[in-house]
């Protein structure tokens, strides 16, 4: 199946405008210029804004259309829109299944979670181009989706081709050929996508080379504390990175009882921060900061390993695009994990 | 659907101060809350906040709950400062319990100190019920002086039981006070003891310094890791292994805990504090 790019857009307006399909919201990636960077954000669907399906990831992670930074968590209201996400990439799906596994598949669920992902019906597109600091590839991942979405679009010259991952992504596809034109496609959209997709990957491995590092990163907890003491010696343990990240997901929950009725606020917390782990006796199992920052690390790479049977980083690269101390993330982990010198910084 | 998140609204209906720092509320849930020992449930007050804590009473009661608490935070600030009557919620109850079926038969050991006897009392009271199924029961006791001891009452009703020992030690009797049972830490109790350590379990609970003493202690007399039962205390937030706070390396103290044996938990790091 192959949309080409004008009769996607118009769907998307039309969708957002009469919401077709039923959905409430189109939320998209558009870009903005910040210190005369582009990037790419989540949005709203409004006239008027550059919509950017292509590129690479949004700088915001995709959980917080799932996992918000605040919401109210009892007594909990049905009250979540049917909403369409357009262009997620990979590196977001792939952490998205890390909340799932959290979230969903435990002894108990998180309502509002729930509600959230059974309402949203998610559109991904293949990434056509490799931001600095992306390295899914590092992580054993792809730049193009593929599980986790409900439809994929793959660009191939000025269309799309189209791949249903879904009931809910057959749904819309129908709701789109109701509206506009959608072809067959053949062979020649196929061998397209893998060139695409091929030149997207070579390009990650050939950025990430110098930083291939030695699996399953046993030596990350064994590594000498004088390591991690050296890798965080920029970190101001603000939190930035854990925000960001696409699979933390660590809350606090807050009492906001006013009257008779019992209310609670789950909000992002982070483990970077001193209070975090600390008891009411004061006593902490991580006082320092550089014991919180290898924490991270350990949590990505063992902890929920070993919970989930997931890596809970995904290669997204945000949580280096967001440290105040220049800390390269990929650079802390080779250089702990395989034990060699390198400036983690700057 | 369940939501975890949700509060079953309790009433304070008696309140015990046991110490100046400590004391026992008594609670009337709204619905019964049936737990086993050494479970925990999140007590929250309203518009304040909330905390884990371990109830004190036995797990065959569920219409009312004890619960013990000291005062060292926030919200323990608030609770200290609850009223009969007043209401408070609850969540849970969450977390692994304590093995009775282990300890059937066998001579159990159980070595406390501080408020970290809250949960042993529970454990303690439940074992009571069904007294003739264990051969015989140690309760050791701690409190830095006479006047911070709790459940002060209960000890000649709970030295009656045959076959149940209930032996305490005060770290230091300041002036002025009365006490004619043992003085030094907790620990020192152990010499007491006339159980064989090799086969038999012991249970632990009490500060974090007392817990790592008095599990080395044991290991010396040669109780076994799998047979030392620990109950954890870490920031448990939300209870059921989503905030990730108690989390010790791969486990939870909330959903895999607060009841964990030496075993299980003795190469994770930061236990102890």
């Amino acid at each position: 199946m192959i949309i080409h790019e004008d009769a996607l857009l118009d769907f998307i307006k039309q969708t957002a405008e009469k919401k077709l399909g039923g959905f409430e919201q189109t939320i998209l990636p558009v870009i903005d210029t910040y210190e005369d960077q582009e990037n790419t954000f989540l949005s709203l669907y409004k006239p008027g804004k550059t919509i950017f399906l292509d590129g690479f990831r949004t700088v915001d992670p995709l959980k917080i259309l799932f996992y918000m930074p605040r919401e109210k968590v009892a007594p909990f209201a049905q009250n979540t829109k049917k909403r369409i996400v357009w262009g997620v990439k990979a590196c977001d799906l792939e952490a998205l299944a890390v909340l799932d596994a959290a979230m969903l598949h435990g002894d108990f669920q998180d309502p509002v979670f729930k509600t959230w992902r059974e309402n949203t019906v998610i559109v991904s597109t293949d990434c056509t181009e490799a931001g600095p600091t992306c390295h899914c590839t590092l992580m054993g991942g792809h730049p193009y989706p593929e599980k986790g979405f409900d439809l994929n679009l793959s660009k191939t010259g000025e269309s799309y081709a189209l791949t249903i991952g879904s009931e809910k992504g057959e749904d819309l596809l129908h709701v789109m050929q109701s509206v506009v034109s959608v072809k067959e496609g053949g062979l020649f959209p196929k061998r397209e996508i893998d060139r695409n997709r091929k030149k997207v990957e070579r390009q990650l491995i050939k950025q990430n080379k110098e930083l291939e590092r030695e699996k399953p990163y046993r030596s990350l907890k064994s590594s000498p504390v004088r390591r991690w003491k050296d890798a965080s010696a920029t970190c101001v343990g603000c939190g930035a990175c854990t925000n960001v990240c696409p699979t933390c997901y660590c809350l606090i929950l807050n009492d906001e009882t006013r009257a008779q009725k019992f209310v609670k606020v789950r909000s992002f917390d982070s483990c970077q921060w001193n209070g975090y782990a600390r008891v009411a006796g004061g006593s902490s199992p991580r006082p320092k900061m550089f014991e919180r920052f290898r924490n991270r690390y350990l949590c990505k790479f063992q902890f929920m390993k070993s919970n989930f049977n997931l890596y809970g980083c995904t290669g997204c690269g945000r949580c280096t695009d967001a440290c105040a101390g220049e800390i390269d993330f990929r650079k802390v982990v080779k250089s702990i994990n395989d034990r060699v010198r390198m400036e983690v910084a700057g | 659907m369940n939501n975890p998140y949700e509060v079953i609204p309790a009433k304070i209906y008696e309140i015990k101060q046991e110490s100046p720092l400590i004391r026992t509320l008594r609670l009337r849930p709204d619905k019964p809350i049936h737990f086993k020992t050494g479970q925990f449930i999140e007590l929250s007050i309203p518009g304040v906040g909330e905390g884990p804590f371990t109830p004190s009473s036995s797990h065959f009661e569920s219409e009312v709950m004890d619960v013990t608490i000291m005062k060292t935070g926030f919200v323990t600030e608030y609770v200290h400062k609850a009223k009969a009557g007043d209401r408070v919620g609850l969540r849970g109850p969450f977390g692994s319990r304590y093995p009775l079926e282990k300890f059937e038969g066998r001579d159990l050991l159980i070595l406390g100190g501080g408020c970290g006897l809250a949960p042993l009392r529970s454990l303690f009271l439940s074992l009571l019920e069904e007294v003739e199924k264990y051969k015989s029961i140690t309760f050791l006791a701690g409190a830095k002086t006479p006047t911070d001891c709790i459940y002060k009452d209960s000890a000649t009703q709970w030295r009656k039981y045959p076959n149940v020992k209930f032996l305490r030690a005060v770290d230091v009797v300041p002036a002025g006070e009365k006490w004619d049972e043992d003085v030094g830490v907790v620990t020192v109790l152990l010499k007491k003891l006339k159980i064989n350590p090799k086969t038999n379990p012991a249970v632990v609970c009490g500060p974090p310094v007392m817990m790592k003493y008095g599990t080395m202690d044991l290991l010396k007399m040669g109780y076994q890791e799998e047979n030392i039962y620990l109950s954890m205390e870490k920031k448990m937030y939300c209870g059921f292994g989503q905030c990730r706070h108690c989390a010790m390396g791969s486990y939870f103290a909330c959903k895999d805990g607060p009841v964990f044996t030496y075993a299980q938990i003795k190469d994770e790091e930061g236990i102890w504090e």
